[in-house]
């Protein structure tokens, strides 16, 4: 006997255990007696902490005092934030004059309108605009930091960098918009679109040199207050010494990677002994030669910025974990890549740059992201030898005779920014793996 | 080849440093310091009472005022100054190696210190010395009873070397337990990990005075150790040395003859006191040897005030000092018991 249905049956319904919480919490939780246990130990432990955290943290805590003896006074067991509260621009921006903190305010907003058209869909061009960020940007912002009189070679930078900006902000605005590219669309208004390419890169020429002109002119009358760089401090100097230092770390460590592969002997022998001497060398110990011996080898009077000879030491020091990470990303890719380069006949530069570094650095995403913040994180070092980055601030709460011993909350709030300032790292650093990884999903 | 090169280089380096070396020898700390348009003044870690910053990023404290002070000698604005704060381990070498002109902070004078590190101490601005503190509830009211105790101590410094010494001296067996943060040792001891606490005195009031009760605690009379804290400068100038040394004794001179801050004018215009005259440059012509203007005592004067109101506003009972008594102690003028003496001015 044969049993025909027209109509398909009806999907049963799903388990209590898929759709309601309380069928979530028995399938994983309490499935079984062990289970149940070791849950309600956890729910024990996590509630005696949360407890203890926000009772001394926020129940009891005083918010507003003048020192710290008044926040014992109003309440002898709970956090005192009064004092990070009034250190807090310390914190952020060290000893900067507080009449000129807008500097530093807008040097971050001109980073993210920098940055910004990376992000951005339909806009062009972006390696370009990534090259500018790391190439032209700290010249403007370092000006826009330090201040003082601009030698020639910084008026160049500063106007270079600002024609940059204007044209990459209205390159990104013309992207989202239409698509299109800066160059074109001033063509087309132009209306020499339709005109030989020579007549077309004249124009464009032109155009530029009058940007230039302008630029040059704008920034002949712009003069800022000189900031001495020992006036830096608190989480701007972190970001500063960190933002130069991973800014740099990539195309240095590409280019000692590739050093040390080459077939060259004296370029791999020399990129050899570099990454091995400073990889060898704990970070403390190269900021101690860098600040403290060098002196000692030049001339008497001769005292370079400290600050510069930090961010140099942080720089070849990160260059050279950089070194060792792409190394491990070229290595991963299959040789068959690069003969299949070399037979469409790609040069050196063509193979590694269209073919073998773009792989490469796919995979090299989670570990680059992780020097980074760990770069970020030993940053904090410079601390030790006399520079006030966010570390030296926070534990100089405890030593202002108003908050005398108050260690712990400028601590605990130090944590915080560092873990958001890392997490947001680090889910970008997934976000971009999820998108590069794009045509490798199954 | 890489080794090579390097040593090479290194040679050439270290050359460079020699020539560099003798060839300095001609420019005096002072013309240099007059040349580059600020004096800079070396501190440590912020330290209360000797170094702070503010909340709003300025610098305060007693060193802090030696800084200010021969900075307003030699250009009459105690802002002409750069603070650098450098950590206890580099200090020599950073006014060895041209980074600092001038220390000022927390450096006992010792004998090794001055004569084989290449640096001359000037004059003494605090004397301070090693004691001990215990909970009251303790009943502990001599060092001597200490016997077995633990004792929290800072790691690293003097004061563990004199723990020992003293714990030996006097067969008292006591167990150090040591720290590298104040903020750690504070808690510990607070929380009963120790019996008693040891550091300098001024450390220790200062410690005290920020704890939630500190009635409840107790220093106790002893001074193990002799600490006196001095301002430093290289070995071989010795025209900045009398500069720096004479910045400490404008200080106090000008306390023993009773000028002020606020009537350091009013003194100059209308004193008739032969020293103070010649202090503040009315007469004489004291500044000659120092190479610095007539008015250099004046500025100093002007900028920070004398001896007694620097130690008032950090050490003392001002609203910024860390609350320790002057009277009775080594700090005091010599005409009331103390050590502060200045040699006379003529």
């Amino acid at each position: 006997m044969v049993v025909v249905r027209t109509q398909p049956t009806s999907s049963r319904t799903a388990p209590l255990s898929e759709t309601t919480v309380i069928g979530w919490l028995h399938k994983n939780l309490f499935s079984t007696v062990l289970n149940a246990v070791l849950t309600l130990i956890c729910l024990y432990i996590i509630y005696v902490v949360v407890k203890g955290l926000w009772i001394w943290g926020v129940a009891d805590a005083v918010w507003v005092a003048k020192d710290r003896r008044e926040c014992f006074d109003i309440s002898i067991d709970g956090a005192c934030w009064a004092g990070v509260i009034q250190w807090i621009d310390n914190i952020f921006y060290g000893r900067y004059p507080r009449t000129e903190l807008w500097r530093v305010n807008l040097g971050g907003l001109l980073l993210v309108l920098w940055m910004a058209p990376l992000w951005l869909p339909r806009v062009r061009a972006k390696i370009f605009i990534g090259l500018s960020t790391v190439f032209l940007y700290p010249f403007l912002a370092g000006y826009l930091f330090a201040g003082g009189d601009k030698s020639l070679f910084m008026q160049v930078m500063v106007t270079l960098a600002m024609v940059c900006l204007a044209g990459n902000t209205a390159h990104a605005i013309i992207g989202v918009s239409s698509g299109r590219g800066l160059p074109d669309t001033l063509l087309r208004w132009l209306g020499k679109d339709q005109a030989p390419e020579a007549t077309q890169r004249n124009t464009l020429l032109v155009l530029l040199a009058a940007a230039l002109a302008v630029g040059y002119a704008l920034q002949t009358g712009w003069t800022e207050e000189v900031v001495p760089w020992s006036k830096w401090g608190g989480m701007f100097l972190t970001l500063v010494i960190s933002g130069i230092g991973i800014a740099t770390a990539l195309p240095g460590g590409i280019i000692l990677a590739l050093g040390r592969r080459s077939k060259m002997p004296v370029i791999r022998v020399m990129s050899t002994a570099f990454i091995e001497l400073f990889r060898s060398v704990p970070l403390i110990t190269v900021l101690f030669m860098a600040t403290t011996m060098f002196p000692l080898f030049m001339p008497e009077g001769f005292v370079l910025n400290k600050l510069v000879q930090v961010i140099i030491a942080v720089s070849l020091f990160s260059a050279c974990y950089m070194a060792e990470t792409v190394r491990a990303g070229l290595q991963a890719i299959p040789r068959g890549q690069y003969e299949a380069a070399h037979t469409i006949g790609l040069g050196y530069w063509g193979m590694m740059g269209l073919i073998v570094m773009p792989q490469a650095l796919k995979h090299m995403i989670p570990n680059i992201v992780g020097s980074f913040i760990g770069l970020l994180k030993d940053t904090t070092l410079v601390s030790i030898i006399g520079l006030f980055d966010i570390l030296g601030m926070l534990r100089s709460v405890s030593q202002d005779v108003p908050w005398r011993g108050l260690h712990k909350e400028p601590l605990l709030f130090g944590a915080v920014v560092f873990f958001v300032v890392c997490s947001v790292m680090s889910k970008y650093s997934r976000h971009l793996e999820v998108k590069l990884s794009a045509g490798a999903k199954r | 080849m890489k080794l090579t090169t390097l040593f090479a280089s290194a040679t050439a380096v270290a050359a460079m440093t020699l020539a560099g070396a003798t060839a300095a020898q001609a420019a005096s700390t002072l013309e240099i310091v007059k040349e580059r348009g600020f004096l800079r003044c070396q501190v440590g870690p912020p330290t209360p009472g000797f170094y702070n910053l503010d909340a709003n990023g300025d610098w305060y404290g007693s060193d802090v005022a030696i800084c200010q002070a021969v900075a307003a000698a030699i250009f009459g604005s105690k802002d002409k100054l750069e603070i650098q704060s450098v950590s206890s381990q580099v200090r020599f070498t950073a006014l060895a190696n041209g980074e600092s002109d001038l220390l000022s902070r927390t450096a006992t004078w010792t004998l090794l210190r001055d004569t084989q590190l290449g640096l001359d101490f000037t004059a003494v601005n605090f004397y301070d010395g090693q004691g001990f503190m215990v909970p009251k509830d303790s009943g502990i009211t001599s060092a001597l009873d200490l016997k077995g105790a633990t004792v929290c101590v800072l790691t690293g410094t003097t004061t563990e070397l004199n723990l020992a010494d003293f714990s030996r001296l006097h067969n008292l067996d006591i167990s150090p337990v040591t720290f590298e943060d104040t903020n750690v040792r504070n808690d510990t001891y607070l929380q009963g990990g120790c019996d008693a606490m040891t550091n300098d005195k001024s450390g220790l009031a200062s410690s005290k005075a920020a704890f939630p009760n500190p009635g409840d605690h107790l220093v106790l009379p002893e001074t193990i150790s002799k600490e006196p804290l001095a301002p430093a400068v290289r070995h071989g100038d010795d025209q900045w040395f009398d500069i720096v040394k004479w910045t400490v004794h404008v200080l106090v001179g000008a306390e023993e003859l009773g000028i002020t801050q606020a009537n350091v004018d009013d003194m100059r215009a209308n004193a008739t006191n032969p020293s103070v005259r010649r202090i503040l440059g009315v007469e004489g012509n004291l500044h000659e040897g120092l190479g610095l203007t007539k008015d250099w005592a004046y500025n100093i004067i002007k900028a920070v005030g004398n001896y007694g109101e620097v130690y008032e506003a950090y050490m003392g009972g001002g609203e910024l000092g860390i609350g320790i008594g002057r009277a009775g102690s080594a700090n005091a003028l010599w005409t009331q018991g103390g050590l502060m003496y200045s040699p006379p001015f003529r």
